[in-house]
């Protein structure tokens, strides 16, 4: 689950949640170029996609921005 | 900061040839208020319309109710901040108010486009649902105002509000010169240091997330609707309505903002059973977990520098916006402050939790209602004989119940309705219980 307010969706029990940017745009950014917005909302995505594949325990946090980091 | 408060109760409202108070009863001029607000270029047409207690009539769309307030002595001016009006700091000297009457500011202007902010409160003043609102008991004087349709919805909200705001300064100036026939003083004066001290934390949403404009109109702080960190307010400051509606909900008018009970009675009882703080007034609807986050822990920061030991927390909304409140509520209790919650409750429907994020340290709650007409099949609103407004209401959320309206799902504004899609009394005016 791809979320602004991701601890809610931890509390409630997704077991992949993605750290996305705001509620009103969760997968962008409009401050960014369209070039840039794009590459955003890919990396934010792609994480998405890629979590799919780690198993976890339970709720866990992924955040695009810091690879790596749960 | 001392203000006398002067109350003129209203009994009734009746159409003449002055605008005059007379031992109850008002008397307007209608045609010397419509022309003032048609002194705005942006207003298109204007009318008024008197709405009594118990008569079968139906407003539609009520986009907010206003208790006129005027300020006789002291700076600035009642409602400070909106639509231009003056921002001198208000809650010093003397306020004169027109008490058991609203001036209803009725209109097809929606908040904004973006988002799910529909004006949807219709008023009856007799039946079941009607009884549900404070509104019912007041005699009522209704602005039906729609403005310039070139304008952006932004300016149009703006020209229909101050329409009904020149309405209320109209009525009020009728007894700005009046000996009034009942006073109080509000004043917080020093009290025994060993009594509790006590703040109100009074969250209230703001438009600017989802409208995408720093300026909306909904629920303003001196005027100001945008994103800000939390406002300490002084109860006087609320009394003269330097905090004001509307937002969405029937109970988030400006009505209920100057006469929430819960106010009233941490201020009566300043010095007997508490030593009251005043208002931290916190703005919702921030838009990513950091910020509802930062909100919370300053808000309990702010708390735990005026000295408070304890807390009484409203919000005014739904939905995320719970996050920021719950969390301030979590902040308060891990610093010392306890806290006592007001809330509405979210459907459990399929083992959902009535609050949208439980968090263990929001221990004492009080339920203001749950209110879903689908889970609870409440029956709708009867026909009426009368109706102030628009002609047809279009259903855009809850059920129709057996109602079914065109293809747009318009219906006949004076035929039955769907009950209203939320009951949310944030303050606690009403005595319905959870078996109601």
């Amino acid at each position: 689950m791809i979320s602004a307010i991701y601890n809610f969706a931890l509390t409630t029990g997704a077991n992949r949640v993605i750290r996305g940017a705001r509620i009103e745009h969760v997968c962008g950014d409009p401050t960014l170029s369209p070039e840039k917005d794009y590459a955003f909302g890919m990396r934010i995505v792609t994480t998405a996609l890629q979590t799919l594949t780690i198993a976890v325990p339970g709720p866990t946090l992924f955040d695009p921005m810091t690879p790596g980091k749960t | 900061m001392r203000l006398e408060m002067g109350t003129f109760p209203v009994t009734d409202i009746v159409f003449g040839r002055t605008t005059r108070y007379d031992a109850g009863r008002l008397t307007v001029d209608r045609e010397a208020v419509l022309a003032a607000v048609r002194q705005d270029p942006r207003i298109a047409t204007a009318e008024l319309e008197i709405a009594r207690p118990g008569e079968s009539v139906r407003i539609w769309p009520v986009r907010d109710v206003i208790e006129p307030r005027i300020k006789v002595e002291g700076p600035g001016v009642c409602y400070p901040g909106i639509c231009g009006r003056d921002i001198a700091t208000v809650g010093e000297g003397r306020t004169h108010r027109l008490a058991g009457m609203g001036v209803v500011e009725v209109s097809s202007v929606n908040w904004h486009d973006a988002g799910g902010d529909y004006v949807e409160t219709y008023l009856d003043m007799s039946g079941h649902y009607g009884e549900m609102y404070p509104y019912q008991k007041l005699v009522n004087l209704c602005l039906v105002v729609e403005p310039d349709a070139t304008l952006s919805e932004e300016v149009k909200n703006y020209a229909v509000h101050k329409a009904a705001l020149t309405v209320s300064d109209q009525l009020g100036e009728a007894v700005r010169s009046l000996t009034p026939p009942e006073r109080e003083i509000f004043e917080l004066t020093p009290v025994d240091p060993s009594l509790p001290r006590v703040i109100y934390i009074w969250c209230v949403h703001s438009p600017q997330a989802m409208s995408g404009s720093p300026t909306a109109f909904c629920t303003a702080t001196y005027g100001l609707t945008q994103l800000t960190p939390p406002w300490y307010l002084h109860p006087n400051e609320i009394l003269d309505g330097a905090l004001t509606g509307p937002y969405r909900t029937a109970f988030a008018m400006s009505w209920t903002v100057a006469n929430n009970p819960l106010l009233s009675d941490l201020y009566r009882r300043h010095g007997r059973d508490w030593n009251f703080l005043g208002v931290i007034s916190l703005r919702t609807e921030w838009t990513t977990q950091t910020e509802k986050q930062l909100m919370a822990n300053q808000t309990a920061k702010l708390a735990q520098q005026l000295g408070a030991q304890g807390a009484v927390v409203t919000w005014d909304a739904g939905g995320n916006e719970f996050i920021e409140v719950v969390r301030s509520i979590q902040a308060c209790e891990r610093l010392g402050i306890k806290t006592v919650f007001l809330t509405s409750e979210d459907d459990a429907t399929d083992g959902a939790p009535t609050m949208l994020e439980p968090l263990p340290e929001a221990d004492a709650i009080v339920s203001t209602s749950f209110f879903k007409n689908v889970t609870l099949a409440v029956p709708e609103a009867l026909a009426v004989a009368r109706v102030i407004g628009l002609p047809t209401k279009t259903v855009r959320r809850g059920s129709t119940i057996g109602l079914h309206g065109g293809a747009d799902g318009a219906l006949a504004t004076a035929g039955p309705l769907p009950p209203p899609w939320r009951y949310d009394d944030h303050y606690g005016f009403g005595s319905l219980s959870c078996i109601e």
